[in-house]
């Protein structure tokens, strides 16, 4: 209802797809359509000949006892309520009612099923004031038809004739708000002077307050009486009830956006910090210009397309916290990229955080409330939703973990701790890994795991960032120099690294601490599928292996999943180290993955091939190094056996299922049978049926098999050369 | 040394002779009782919490991270800017050491009507995140706005004309001269004047509300690197109606997107205030000092404790190292340390095991809670560069 032309003729242009036999439009070419189908439908359709009969009928007809009247009247009714009527049926209609041929009572009962389908014609809401203002109608015919003028504002097609006549329809209502003027104002509070609150002033009035601020301030009570009630809201019941069985996205949302709170509990708190502001224009008008150019206040914001016609003049509201609570404005916010505007929010959401958390000057609890949890849900949703973090909650966090039980509303900490930005190499310790250990090595397994993945996202949200700004880069334009975060390549490797080399401390130990639990072991081995992968999937030249303290665990693990990820994460590694060597030689230099990390992974494929696939272990040489003696001691049948593809706990029932299936008439169990020959082969085929792509793709890339002179079939790892 | 020892005790409903056994010269021992409250409980906790939060890492405007990473990622393309400088995440530090107070004719440079406003009254202390479009050249509008503001939050749902005689009048003012540095945007005097309904028109209006923001001696570094459209007061000091700071607060906030909280004074900066106010006895007679402490007894024991000025004096001088300028955290350690033993010599009661509650002097008093009130405007300026400095450590980022 307010003038926001354009808006709705925004809104029901991206409708323009909708089916057109309902919602024929004003434009010509929907006209002629409409034309077409009415000469095809003439005779049958009663509902056109309903409508012929009311653009044709006589004044002074008689009405009642009149049934051919009451016939089409209800056709009409009929349809007008249940699908809304086309553009050129309220034309006629508001016509035949306003023209008061059948008298004031038909007028009435006409006005009560005028729900446009699609729009309005503007030119019909015309020849009605025209009407209005010369024809004797009842006062409250009158009232009647501007709170329906009132009702399908948005909806009038385009409305610059009907601003010329809003003298008119001011004068018959003062409660019209069209053109903001501050005698308008002026009138209005005298009124309420006059007549007290009348809920419907009040809705008029905090409208002035969204567009001008500065002339009028108004505090809404609480709960407030919908403004203009009665007839409104069937109307608009009926309206939206029409709507949503078109299904047109006709989504004008007619029902005002006031700026009442929405008080969920009756709890009065003593501090509001973690209220989130309602959105307000602001008071103040920036600057000399905006005051002359034509603002749209974020209040007014309701769909993404009014968000793309209105980009050029949207004001930001007086409280940016506000915008925490609409994506719309969000949009806007990323788009302006504006460095006040993210500033105050950063404040706002800082201070909040800051009260609620560590000053605890709330009601003395700490931020266990349920208002807690709802903001900080709400700023995670929405550092998704822009994909990064605030700099204030990354500087709360830093605090935090300080002082922080790690079970405190722990999946909202640990989320917004995984959108932290890249942390400098130099402070990364002190900030970040200092309280992590001390609440690491303090806490239950499940907190273990959830910090695990806590820094296996942190760690994809940083490669993720490299990848597109350090690719983007071309495009990027220097928008704000004068910031002080300046970070080098190196310097972001550096933080990689450090990141990396940290979980890989924490996992070895913690696995040691749970006894190589294997939810812990997953965890784990999720991240390390992301290390892995640095190279290629994100274009970072760096490859870091995992600590021992990881791989031995993985690889001697009792579950068969988590060796089989093992195996893709070594093949992995291979194609990543592969491909950087390419490179490497191709360019003659650019970056240089040092021999250190070739021959750690070499140790590990080779490790790896001869105890799954040669059955030699605890060799001179090899990383587990056993006495002889020793082994005698433990008098296990051929120990060096005990961790090839068949022994491997992890895949010992296999191993059985599979001897039961090629022998199932043996009695007697021989495992080593499957060695020999074809069986080896059939074996791993089993295997690798059985889900295990991992270790396929592991052999398939990192083993070259040669028969030797014995029935065994050996397999040699691919090394890579240094 | 110590001539006079005030105690107050404060439990249940039980005169304990204990304190009263005086052995020790106690001149009006008495022992109060009164119920204990939480409330002291509950500032202790929340020392303890805010001790823990160590120097506030203030990465000031690093507001967005992505494009100062992309631009990273540019310098390290070009190759030009290599290494990585500083700046992001610099600390504002809880300062080590601070100049002597310097004795200072404050009404040569202020209007010593405005200065009468600001001395011998008890302010409560808030701190204020930088306002935005804050302009000094607009204090009518503002007066207009807030007192149209208050009328329409006091009388819900009737809509206010901004400009309109109304019930509250609202003054903005500048205090010139306050401010110490070019850094410092100068102080704002509001009055909020209350008329009554059936007054004469020149009848003098009362004042119900008073309040001022200001910043006296603010981190450099902090200020400079807000971008000119903020303006930073950080201190907020209050004075009338709890509703009304609520209401003008809240007006703040939604015209400058500010944010307000509490900022109470923790021990350490109450020793700091002691040591200002001693080293000022000298070239002012501060007449005594008293201390009050609440010891984490069950339930809460408050001990007052007063010094006399010349014996004050002599302990804070003997524990100053030399006579530099500079006052050094050690040498307020010492001192209080000092007063400590002393007391624990007489009363086995150790008070370090507490908490300062309040200091107070001739020159002024100060409370836990974040009140204080300054009687002379002598020494104005190092109690505001104190407070403005506590305020800036509160800023969220």
């Amino acid at each position: 209802m307010v003038a926001t032309a354009n808006l709705s003729r925004s809104d029901l242009d991206s409708s323009s797809g909708s089916d057109l036999s309902v919602s024929s439009r004003t434009s010509n070419r929907s006209l002629r359509v409409v034309e077409k189908e009415r000469r095809k439908n003439e005779a049958g359709d009663p509902f056109l000949l309903a409508l012929k009969y009311f653009s044709e009928v006589e004044a002074g007809t008689p009405c009642v006892g009149n049934d051919v009247l009451e016939r089409n009247l209800v056709q009409v009714e009929r349809v007008g309520l249940s699908r809304g009527l086309p553009p050129e049926a309220i034309s006629v209609m508001l016509d035949y009612a306003m023209s008061l041929r059948m008298g004031g009572v038909m007028c009435v009962r006409v006005l009560k099923f005028l729900i446009p389908a699609t729009v309005v014609p503007q030119e019909a809401v015309v020849r009605a004031v025209a009407w209005l203002c010369v024809s004797k109608m009842a006062i409250s015919t009158q009232v009647l038809f501007l709170k329906w003028v009132l009702t399908v504002f948005d909806m009038i097609d385009s409305k610059d004739h009907i601003r010329a006549i809003y003298g008119f329809i001011f004068h018959f209502v003062t409660e019209e708000n069209l053109v903001f003027r501050p005698f308008r104002v002026r009138k209005l509070l005298d009124l309420q002077t006059k007549m007290g609150r009348q809920p419907f002033l009040l809705l008029v009035l905090s409208l002035y307050k969204v567009f001008c601020p500065e002339l009028v301030t108004l505090a809404l009570p609480s709960r407030m009486r919908s403004g203009f009630k009665n007839h409104n809201s069937t109307w608009k019941a009926a309206l939206s009830a029409v709507q949503k069985r078109n299904k047109g996205q006709v989504s004008s949302d007619i029902s005002l956006t006031l700026g009442v709170k929405h008080k969920t509990d009756s709890r009065k708190r003593k501090y509001h910090h973690l209220e989130v502001p309602l959105l307000s224009s602001s008071v103040q008008r920036n600057s000399p210009s905006s005051s002359s150019r034509k603002v749209f206040p974020l209040e007014q914001l309701h769909s993404f397309p009014q968000l793309l016609d209105n980009l050029h003049r949207i004001e930001l509201p007086s409280q940016m916290g506000s915008l925490l609570g609409s994506s719309l404005a969000l949009c806007y916010l990323d788009y302006v990229q504006d460095d006040s505007a993210f500033l105050r929010l950063n404040f706002w959401l800082g201070h909040a955080l800051h009260e609620e958390f560590l000053f605890c000057s709330g009601d003395g609890g700490s931020g266990s409330s349920s208002e807690a949890l709802h903001l900080l849900n709400r700023l995670l949703s929405t550092q998704q939703f822009l994909q990064e973090g605030f700099s204030s909650s990354e500087g709360f966090l830093y605090k935090f973990l300080n002082v922080w039980d790690g079970s405190l509303l722990r999946p909202q900490i640990l989320g917004l701790l995984s959108d932290i930005p890249v942390v400098p190499s130099s402070c990364i310790n002190q900030l970040l890994f200092e309280p992590l250990v001390q609440l690491f090595f303090t806490s239950t397994l499940f907190f273990k795991c959830s910090v695990i993945d806590c820094l296996n996202n942190m760690l994809s949200k940083w490669l993720t960032w490299h990848s597109v700004y350090a690719l983007e880069d071309g495009l990027d334009i220097s928008l704000h120099s004068h910031t002080p975060m300046n970070m080098t390549l190196s310097g972001f490797m550096d933080s990689v690294v450090e990141l990396v080399r940290f979980v890989g401390r924490l996992a070895a130990v913690g696995l040691q601490l749970e006894g190589c639990h294997s939810l812990l072991l997953s965890f784990i081995l999720d991240f390390y599928e992301t290390v892995c992968d640095m190279f290629l999937k994100y274009g970072l030249p760096l490859v870091v292996m995992p600590p021992v303290g990881v791989f031995y665990p993985a690889l001697f693990a009792t579950d068969p999943v988590s060796v089989d990820r093992l195996g893709y994460i070594m093949y992995r590694y291979k194609k990543n180290l592969t491909s950087a060597k390419c490179q490497q030689q191709e360019t003659k230099q650019a970056f240089h993955i040092s021999r250190q990390t070739y021959r750690e992974f070499n140790h590990y494929l080779l490790f790896m091939v001869s105890c799954l696939w040669n059955s030699k272990m605890f060799l001179p040489g090899m990383a587990i190094e056993v006495d002889q003696e020793l082994l005698a001691l433990s008098k296990v049948p051929k120990p060096w056996t005990s961790f090839d593809l068949i022994h491997h706990p992890a895949f010992l029932g296999y191993a059985f299922d599979f001897h039961h299936k090629c022998w199932p008439e043996r009695k007697k169990m021989d495992l080593n049978s499957i060695k020999a020959g074809k069986h080896w082969d059939w074996y791993l085929e089993f295997l690798f049926s059985q889900g295990f792509q991992g270790l396929q793709q592991f052999v398939q890339s990192s083993i070259t098999r040669w028969s030797a002179a014995g029935t065994n079939d050996q397999g040699q790892g691919d090394r890579l050369s240094l | 040394m110590i001539r006079r020892i005030y105690l107050t005790s404060k439990l249940n409903d039980a005169v304990i002779d204990y304190f009263s056994l005086s052995r020790f010269q106690l001149h009006h021992g008495k022992a109060r009782c009164s119920k204990s409250t939480s409330c002291c409980c509950f500032f202790s906790v929340m020392e303890e919490r805010s001790s823990i939060v160590k120097t506030p890492l203030n990465n000031v405007l690093t507001q967005r991270r992505s494009k100062s990473y992309r631009r990273s990622m540019r310098s390290c393309v070009e190759a030009t800017n290599l290494g990585y400088t500083s700046g992001h995440l610099t600390a504002l530090r809880i300062p080590r050491s601070r100049r002597t107070p310097k004795s200072r004719d404050i009404t040569k440079q202020v209007d010593p009507d405005q200065v009468a406003l600001l001395v011998t009254k008890e302010w409560e202390l808030s701190y204020v995140t930088p306002l935005y479009q804050f302009r000094h050249t607009q204090l009518k509008s503002y007066s207009k706005h807030l007192s149209a503001f208050i009328v329409s939050e006091k009388q819900q749902g009737l809509a206010i004309e901004v400009g309109q005689e109304l019930g509250f009048k609202v003054n903005f003012s500048v205090v010139l001269g306050l401010a110490e540095t070019d850094e410092d945007a100068e102080t704002v005097f509001i009055q909020i004047l209350s008329k009554h309904a059936f007054a004469a028109k020149d009848d003098a209006q009362k004042v119900v509300w008073s309040g001022w923001l200001t910043c006296v001696n603010g981190d450099l570094e902090y200020l400079r690197s807000l971008p000119s459209e903020f303006v930073s007061l950080p201190l907020l000091c209050t004075r009338g109606p709890e509703s009304l700071t609520v209401l003008v607060k809240s007006w703040f906030e939604k015209t400058f997107d500010c944010c307000f909280g509490p900022l109470g004074i923790n021990s350490t900066n109450l020793q700091w205030l002691a040591a200002l106010w001693i080293g000022c006895h000298p070239t002012i007679n501060i007449q005594y000092l008293k201390l009050v402490w609440t010891l984490p007894t069950l339930p809460p024991m408050d001990v007052k404790y007063t010094i006399h000025p010349q014996d004050a004096w002599e302990l804070w001088d003997s524990v100053r190292q030399d006579d530099t300028t500079d006052v050094s955290i050690e040498e307020v350690t010492r001192f209080i340390k000092g007063l400590q033993s002393h007391f624990f010599r007489h009363f086995r009661i150790e008070l370090s095991a507490g908490s300062l509650m309040q200091v107070s002097t001739a020159l002024g008093s100060s409370h836990h809670s974040g009140k204080i009130k300054i009687a002379s405007p002598t020494y104005i300026t190092t109690i505001l560069q104190l407070l403005t400095e506590c305020a800036l450590l509160k800023m969220p980022i």
